[in-house]
């Protein structure tokens, strides 16, 4: 028969594992272990029926039209968010993706937004082009309203031979709080939608 | 009389346009300023464990009220985006102070966890062991 002094190295383990299962939640309190999941923001425009299809695209002066913006936050942990919207022509220069820099352009109208983290925001953009004039192979856009605010933009659009129209670009940038700059940090996001003015 | 009438448009309304831009901009930089303060409070409540989704809420209200203030300013409707900067930066010193409130319950509830859990591990593993040493006696008696 075996003696019970042959199994104390068996015992004495299983009673350390023991304890050490009984100090798991002690342990969690002090040790993090990373989840390893990207850490990223969506952005996103919808259609007037909060589905990617029938966004405005030939557009007429004094006509509203309805589109939808949405931010995810995936960067594990609440944060701080700004979405400028800004108009351009064909010549002008989107944000460049290559080295995360905006726009140039000023803002229309922006959104200052909160989200949690893994939560989403979502919000109505309804805009009307107030004033235009055409002359020859250009196309003047006077003053454009967005969600109820006028803007005096004076932008020029030459005709584009191509398309066979005059075309002006609505985007959207994302930016977002950068605790340690202290300022707002360009994060490298933006979403379009291109208006054909010919029939104003 | 009417000279003097023409002296108060002529200097007084520019004049009284430049402060309240100034007074705008003023307002917008210091709603700003209250906002990112209640935004970095509001995180720290909720490293802490607290429930903001209340705090967030309200800070996006402010955000909104901020965005207003500065397209108002930008239209060079002064008036208009002291009264938003205003607006916001009030919700934003209010949410900084529930956020300093919460912050400090949820410390304290965390602390009450910590303590209990601790107490609870460590009791755990001292009986456990003292367990262990108990039976492999009796074992050894009972089957030498």
């Amino acid at each position: 028969m075996a003696k019970v002094e042959e199994y104390r190295g068996l015992y004495v383990t299983g009673s350390l594992v023991l304890m050490l299962i009984v100090a798991v939640p002690t342990f969690s309190l002090f040790i993090r272990i990373p989840d390893g999941s990207e850490e990223f923001s969506e952005l996103w425009l919808l259609g007037p029926t909060l589905k990617a299809e029938g966004y405005p695209f030939n557009v007429q002066v004094n006509e509203s039209y309805l589109v939808y913006v949405g931010i995810g936050n995936r960067l594990g942990r609440s944060a701080y968010y700004m979405v400028y919207v800004k108009l351009r022509n064909q010549t002008q220069p989107l944000p460049l993706a290559s080295n995360s820099s905006p726009s140039m352009l000023p803002p229309l109208y922006e959104f200052d937004v909160f989200v949690r983290d893994d939560e989403v925001w979502e919000k109505p953009l309804d805009f009307a082009v107030l004033d235009v004039s055409t002359a020859n192979d250009s196309m003047l856009l006077r003053s454009l309203q967005v969600n109820g605010f006028v803007f005096q933009v004076d932008e020029v659009s030459l005709w584009d031979e191509e398309r066979g129209g005059f075309f002006y670009q609505l985007f959207f940038e994302l930016w977002y709080y950068n605790m340690t700059l202290s300022s707002f940090q360009y994060h490298n996001r933006f979403v379009g939608l291109w208006l054909n003015m010919t029939g104003s | 009389m009417i000279f003097s009438f023409l002296a108060v448009f002529v200097f007084v309304s520019p004049a009284f346009a430049e402060s309240s831009e100034e007074s705008a901009s003023t307002d917008i930089v210091s709603a700003e300023v209250s906002i990112v303060s209640a935004y970095e409070v509001v995180l720290e409540a909720e490293q802490a464990g607290g429930n903001v989704s209340g705090l967030f809420a309200r800070l996006s209200e402010a955000g909104e009220f901020l965005a207003a203030a500065r397209m108002s300013y930008g239209n060079d409707d002064f008036d208009d985006a002291t009264l938003f900067a205003n607006l916001s930066g009030d919700i934003g010193e209010e949410v900084e102070n529930e956020a300093y409130e919460l912050k400090d319950r949820a410390q304290n509830d965390g602390f009450q966890r910590m303590w209990f859990t601790n107490l609870g591990s460590v009791s755990g593993v001292i009986v456990v062991g003292l367990g262990s040493f108990w039976v492999w006696r009796f074992l050894k008696r009972r089957y030498p």
